[in-house]
């Protein structure tokens, strides 16, 4: 190569090379530009809304503005226009809009998760408003014209009935120049998970998707579920959070993918902990490379009912029109085409009614089949044997429970009722009564749901503890004394001994001799002999 | 103009006649193939290597605790960090290919015997000290991948005779790889190595200038007696700057189009389930793994002290055993085909 040809190859690769430092200078600059959200879609129709609501409820703006909804153009009209003559419809600025979105509404767009929502129980929280919890809260701790215990408490879980106020001639009392539905107060701000709404769905998406950033991060944290699933009858989160799981979560909390956007799939977007939503809701990335299981129907994995006052193993009917009911194993199961008699519970003038209807069956699925299918996340971790073993721990917990404490205890309370030493129309009225619904309710829960998420103390000291402490030294005595002082002790006397003869209350006769001496020389072996 | 000439001349008393006469030292007219450059570009990555690590000192935290995070944040953070970094992988592994490819010219060309025996010698210590530039840069980075194979490196210097338990105590600080290696890696790194490379070239530049350029003589040049050399200034240094800016280019788009990644951080608790060591070590990890851990470091050893000394020992043979000396040629393709197979066999068996 000639030098004249070395000078011109060497200019043009000089060139190459400055181009080549071009593209390093701008990938450069590419980096340091912040990333950044993409800006809200503001389409035409909610300019107007977005606009005027800027000024008047900024906040409210600005968390639309960072929520996925807004990133595709989804805005306010989408999910707040309404039709007129809807109760809950007023005309706003030349729209017809309500300020309730109901699930109706966001199935609009996510079909599939609210027909599975509608069928789940978690739709049906609601359905229990006629229940002694709510004779403690509008009787026994509420009063006449004031219901704000239930209103203030139970109802915001579990959802309240919305209504509105009504002038004298039935019809909806309505406000301002726009005619705004007044709704009443005692029925809404509710983001309960069951709540009843006008347009005749139940439930609130709003309960795990909190408006308006819908963040997913939040309906995943198990923090969202402890807004309900806690307290002295239902601890749930705190169990959890004493549980290996919630360790675990709170330790790898920033590595929970918490915040990915589209699916969350345990196995494939996170392994670092479970949450709440992981073994109910979420998807699991199976053995066979399928992602499974991914539904808003929360209870389909479960296998025991734990709320009762004796559990069961509930199978899955499931009927031809979408609806479902949670069937006892003692109870014979339908075959797929059968008509069974059903009920619908819906709202009526402001209460809960329950209409009798005929369903015909789809299919059943056991309670075999929903275990399986909780197992399945459970694998995607621990092994079969130790999946199988804890199911037996945590069934041999329950039956323990049932045998022992909830069936006697359930017997009695009936002999009673039965034998007019107890009124059901007074079912808080004696001692006795106070003591068993704590006994199941409150003690009795805790202990099934502390073995069924492996959380040691509320097992055993917040769990069966209790139940065993309260059953011997408030329930029976309870009973004893009511008997006695109804006249009916010549019959209770004897039949409570029958009970306590019985082996599994023979501890209360005493240890044995070398029980005995081995249990006082282990305390003074660890906490030192008394004193002479 | 006349002024400032004098004013260099007086302060700079240096014979410029004399500097351009070095100029235009006569090289032989095979210089101007390519493939005869390479010794030039192995020297003009290092000076690379010098500036950019020069830089890359600026941010790199030589600490267990912050080295893997201040390579993360140089990576992601600084202002052309990642480029910096990206020049300094790439211009490691283009120099490694140089001067193993130099290594082979000169050996096929067998310009390393008589009288250039020694330079030879220099060489290989220059391909030595390479890879222990490559090796203790590498585990800087302080990920799993190159902790732990600092680990199975360590291990096979100890598995050395003799010298092998305190090399590799030495080496490691201690009896485990532990923050101290760190610390002794960068020592060796930015001081011993440099130190070594500087001092190698320079001795290895003043033997090729004093004994010259070997000159070849290709057959289609045979009936050209004339222009048997020609002036190192312009044409040499042309090409030598064509090859510099091609380098650059290659440096840049390589960069661009494939940075280094950055693994996990380190975890001395935690042995990752699959160890391997950058591409220039595959034959002596497949070779561990074929053989056993002494059989491999006596054989890598062997092999390492018959390439340093070959020169000698060719000369030996040749005289004890009227070995041909073609048959260099044969045991050099058997080597580097023997190395070759090694090296694809674990990049693809892992």
């Amino acid at each position: 190569m000639s030098l004249d040809a070395k000078r011109i190859v060497i200019a043009v690769l000089s060139f190459f090379f400055l181009g080549a430092l071009l593209l390093v200078a701008w990938r450069e600059t590419l980096r340091h530009t912040p990333e950044g959200e993409p800006p809200a879609i503001v389409t035409g129709s909610n300019q107007a809304c977005v606009t005027c609501h800027q000024q008047h409820s900024a906040s409210l703006v600005m968390q639309w503005e960072d929520s996925r909804h807004a990133k595709v153009g989804i805005g306010c009209l989408d999910c707040h226009r309404a039709a007129e003559g809807e109760p809950d419809a007023w005309r706003h600025e030349g729209q017809w809009v309500s300020a309730l979105v109901t699930p109706l509404d966001c199935g609009g767009c996510h079909a599939k998760e609210q027909q599975e929502f509608a069928r789940s129980h978690h739709a049906k929280a609601g359905e229990i408003l006629a229940s002694l919890d709510n004779v403690l809260a509008e009787r026994a701790a509420g009063m006449p014209g004031n219901n704000a215990d239930a209103v203030n408490g139970c109802l915001q879980c579990h959802g309240s009935i919305i209504d509105f106020e009504h002038d004298g001639e039935g019809r909806i009392r309505r406000t301002g120049a726009e005619k705004r539905p007044v709704i009443d107060p005692n029925t809404w701000p509710n983001s309960g998970m069951g709540r009843i709404n006008p347009d005749g769905s139940k439930g609130s998406c709003h309960a795990c998707h909190s408006r308006h950033t819908f963040d997913a991060k939040l309906s995943r944290a198990p923090e969202n579920c402890g807004k309900c699933h806690m307290g002295p009858d239902h601890p749930q989160i705190e169990i959890y959070n004493e549980s290996k799981h919630g360790i675990a979560f709170h330790a790898n909390r920033h590595e929970m993918a918490l915040d990915k956007d589209g699916s969350w799939i345990l196995g494939r977007d996170y392994s670092a902990a479970p949450t709440c939503a992981t073994c109910h809701i979420s998807g699991y990335l199976a053995a066979s490379g399928e992602v499974i299981g991914n539904s808003h129907d929360v209870g389909e994995r479960i296998s025991w009912t734990l709320r009762p006052v004796v559990s069961t193993k509930i199978h899955l009917v499931r009927f031809e029109d979408g609806y479902q009911e949670n069937w006892p194993d003692t109870r014979p199961l339908p075959a797929p085409g059968d008509a069974v008699e059903s009920t619908e519970h819906h709202a009526k003038d402001g209460r809960l009614v329950a209409t009798p209807l005929t369903r015909r069956v789809r299919d059943v699925v056991t309670w075999e089949e929903r275990r399986s299918a909780m197992k399945g996340v459970c694998l995607s971790c621990h092994n079969h044997t130790y999946v199988d073993n804890f199911y037996t721990q945590f069934d041999d917990l329950v039956v323990l429970y049932n045998e022992k404490f909830a069936k006697p205890a359930q017997a009695i309370m009936d002999d009673l009722t039965r034998e007019g030493l107890l009124d059901p129309k007074t079912p808080f009225a004696e001692p006795v009564q106070w003591t068993f619904w704590e006994l199941w309710h409150h003690e009795g829960r805790r202990a099934r749901h502390g073995a069924s998420m492996m959380g040691p103390d509320y097992t055993h000291w917040h769990g069966m503890y209790e139940v065993a402490k309260h059953f011997y030294e408030k329930f029976l005595p309870q009973v004893e004394e009511l008997a006695a002082r109804k006249g009916a002790a010549a019959t209770w006397t004897p039949r409570l001994e029958a009970l306590l003869a019985r082996e599994e209350h023979a501890w209360l006769r005493g240890l044995s001799t070398q029980e005995a001496r081995r249990l006082q020389e282990s305390y003074e072996h660890r906490y030192g002999a008394p004193e002479p | 103009m006349a002024r400032l000439r004098r004013f260099l001349t007086e302060t700079l008393p240096v014979d410029w006649d004399q500097l351009r006469e070095l100029g235009a030292e006569p090289v032989p007219h095979h210089l101007k193939h390519w493939w005869w450059c390479l010794g030039g570009t192995p020297l003009y990555l290092f000076v690379v290597q010098v500036v950019t690590g020069i830089l890359l000192t600026f941010y790199y935290v030589p600490d267990p605790d912050q080295a893997w995070e201040s390579v993360a944040r140089l990576t992601h953070e600084v202002r052309f960090g990642w480029y910096l970094r990206a020049l300094h992988h790439w211009a490691a592994n283009l120099m490694i290919v140089a001067v193993m490819l130099h290594l082979l010219r000169v050996f096929f060309t067998g310009a390393y015997r008589h009288p250039r025996q020694l330079n030879w010698c220099f060489g290989v210590l220059l391909l030595a000290c390479t890879l222990g530039f490559g090796f203790t840069g590498y585990s800087l980075v302080y990920e799993q991948m190159s902790f732990w194979g600092a680990t199975v490196a360590a291990n096979l210097v100890e598995a050395m005779p003799l010298v092998g338990p305190a090399a590799a105590t030495l080496m490691r600080g201690g009896s485990e790889v532990t923050g101290n290696t760190l610390t002794r890696f960068f020592v060796f790194h930015i001081g011993l190595f440099p130190t070594a490379m500087a001092a190698l070239l320079l001795l290895h530049l003043a033997l090729v200038r004093l004994h010259g350029v070997t000159r070849v003589r290709f057959s289609h040049e045979d009936d050209r007696p004339g222009e048997a050399s020609f002036p190192f200034w312009p044409h040499h240094a042309a090409t030598e700057l064509l090859i510099g800016v091609l380098l650059m280019y290659i440096l840049t788009v390589l960069a661009l189009a494939l940075p280094p990644e950055l693994g996990p951080k380190a975890d001395p608790l935690v042995t990752p389930p699959h160890i391997q060591p950058e591409w220039y070590f595959f034959f002596s990890f497949r070779l561990l793994k074929l053989t056993s851990l002494q059989t491999s470091v006596h054989l890598t050893l062997v092999v390492g002290l018959l390439i340093f000394a070959w020169p000698f020992v060719e000369d030996l043979l040749h005289r004890w055993l009227r070995m041909p000396r073609e048959a260099s040629v044969v045991l050099g393709v058997l080597g580097f085909l023997g190395f070759l197979t090694l090296t694809v066999w674990e990049s693809f068996a892992g």
